[in-house]
């Protein structure tokens, strides 16, 4: 309960932000733009306004996540109303759940106005609405969940800008870690291989939600990966709302 | 009830304690899960677009502008990438944008001297693009005209590979106008010269290469070149000779001193050491008595 009305606050909350608004302006245009630049192709239009609008979804909502996750907790704590929040029955457990899903709600309000616009724009090429663009836009969702906790989780101990760093980083990582297996193949067995290995497992990997390619190209998906990704999304995203309750409740603020 | 972490009463010593140790539990067991959850799903195989990673490249051109000032470090990235794209043989069609990924390195650090021999050295050995490897090396010679070794390496390419000895004569021309140049390529030039079918100049070719020979060693080697050059000038001589004497007389020679006398040549010509050739009546064929390489 106490939960869904700090959610609700945050939703309120992030709904007045304008760089929300601003970010989404941009990726209504990048979406738009996906028209005019299928334009300037030779052949198959309607691959490259999915492929742009796809990155646009996925790019602009890491943007929304990162820029207004990392200043959620910051905010409260530099404005002291935390003081008053806190003096409530409320645990900080409580307070950082309410922010995350403040904010996945947020995210997920927005993430569809930018699919509906992108369907639309989709529909007028293909008079068609496809299912498997749905599918790719949700692990972007979940991919923007997880960034969210990642967020809230250094908002929890640091500024925004070096909150928002963190979590670029953290983003980027997560796209290039499969990199670290091409290394692993190439290791001898050994102490290397054995801790790279580990890195490569504790590191996230953000490819899990990347349907992107299959589904533009059509490419069958097995159906296995969509469990094991969703439920490595939730496990990880659970592990960094963990982190972040942990590091949250051994704060002073005086 | 509620837990003791999302308890709202003041916490005990005792209390914080055990909430701590709850969360660091679930921490583990999360991280346990995730992990679990990333081994097996790298175990699902996915389908991949072959060499769908790269058709959006865009030209280093436009990467130099991109990079904001790190064009070299760019290169080094791409470059590494490359490596590790050309060698893994899983995908089908990586080498049809061969050219475009080197020349994109190329463009960004035009000094950069391994990416134009691997570059080229992937385009001839593994996807057996004997063009992709030229135009490679003519970009490494066009950006560094200071290294001989471009401009080498397509002539050692055209004369080995393509076995087109014009081009490979070409390269190595250009080869020798550069200061540095070893000086064995001026012979592999001339070989090329005699492949190329040229023997009149081979011949002059080797000829001033044993004259101004530095060592005893290359003037062994510019000789047993005039040997093998000469060789073959007489044996085309004697061969056709023995061909237009078939012409007349339905038969071939039963020796070379039978086309001397029926006026088919004024004299039997004998090889640089002075020595007779040898004439095989069956084939009407000429060769030397010994290799020119082990005179």
């Amino acid at each position: 309960m106490k939960i869904g009305a700090i959610a609700g606050i945050t939703f309120k909350e992030a709904k007045r932000d304008r760089i929300l608004y601003l970010l989404f302006f941009f990726a209504a245009l990048g979406i738009a733009a996906s028209r005019v630049l299928a334009i300037l192709t030779v052949g198959d239009r309607v691959k490259i306004i999915k492929d742009v609008g796809l990155a646009s979804i996925a790019v602009f909502g890491v943007l929304m996540a990162i820029l207004i996750g990392t200043g959620l907790v910051y905010k409260e704590i530099d404005k002291k109303t935390i003081f008053t929040l806190l003096a409530k029955p409320l645990h900080r457990a409580e307070f950082i759940l309410g922010k995350f899903l403040g904010l996945v709600l947020t995210l997920f309000v927005m993430t569809s106005a930018m699919t509906l616009i992108f369907l639309a724009i989709v529909y007028a090429h293909t008079l068609k609405i496809e299912a498997g663009l749905l599918i790719a836009i949700a692990y972007i969702f979940l991919e923007l969940v997880l960034i969210t906790a990642v967020a809230i989780f250094f908002s929890s101990f640091s500024t925004p800008i070096l909150s928002s760093l963190f979590a670029l980083a953290f983003y980027l990582i997560g796209h290039l870690s499969w990199g670290l297996e091409l290394i692993i193949k190439k290791m001898p067995p050994g102490t290397g291989r054995t801790l790279v290995r580990a890195l490569y497992l504790v590191l996230p990997d953000l490819e899990n939600f990347n349907f992107k390619t299959e589904v533009v190209h059509a490419l069958p998906i097995p159906p296995g990966i969509y469990l094991s990704s969703f439920l490595y999304g939730v496990c990880y995203t659970a592990f960094i709302l963990g982190l972040a309750v942990l590091v949250f409740r051994r704060r002073d603020f005086i | 009830m509620k837990t003791p972490l999302f308890s709202t009463r003041p916490e005990s010593p005792r209390a914080k304690g055990s909430a701590t140790v709850l969360l660091v539990v679930f921490l583990l067991a999360a991280a346990a899960g995730f992990a679990a959850l990333k081994a097996a799903t790298d175990k699902v195989v996915r389908a991949k677009l072959p060499g769908a990673s790269i058709i959006y490249i865009p030209s280093g051109k436009f990467l130099r502008y991109a990079t904001f000032g790190y064009r070299a470090l760019a290169a080094d990235l791409i470059y590494l990438w490359a490596i590790q794209y050309y060698s893994t043989p899983t995908i089908d069609d990586r080498f049809d944008h061969l050219d475009h990924v080197f020349a994109i390195i190329n463009e960004l650090d035009p000094r950069y001297q391994d990416p134009y021999e691997v570059g080229a050295l992937i385009a001839v050995q593994e996807a057996r693009d004997v063009r992709a490897a030229f135009a490679i090396l003519d970009r490494g010679a066009a950006n560094n005209p200071d290294q001989w070794v471009y401009p080498f390496n397509a002539g050692h390419v055209a004369l080995m590979t393509l076995k087109d000895y014009p081009v490979a004569e070409k390269y190595f021309e250009q080869t020798m106008k550069i200061p540095g140049a070893p000086e064995f390529v001026e012979r592999l030039r001339a070989n090329a010269i005699f492949r190329k079918g040229d023997l009149k100049t081979s011949w002059e070719t080797w000829l001033d290469i044993f004259q101004r020979a530095p060592d005893e060693r290359t003037k062994r080697i510019a000789s047993n070149h005039l040997y093998n050059v000469k060789a073959t000038i007489d044996a085309v001589a004697l061969e056709d000779a023995a061909a237009k004497y078939r012409e007349r007389f339905g038969r071939l020679p039963a020796d070379l001193g039978t086309l001397v006398r029926t006026g088919f040549l004024r004299e039997v010509p004998k090889d640089l050491d002075g020595k007779d050739y040898l004439y095989d009546p069956a084939t009407g064929k000429v060769r030397t008595a010994i290799s020119p390489w082990r005179r």
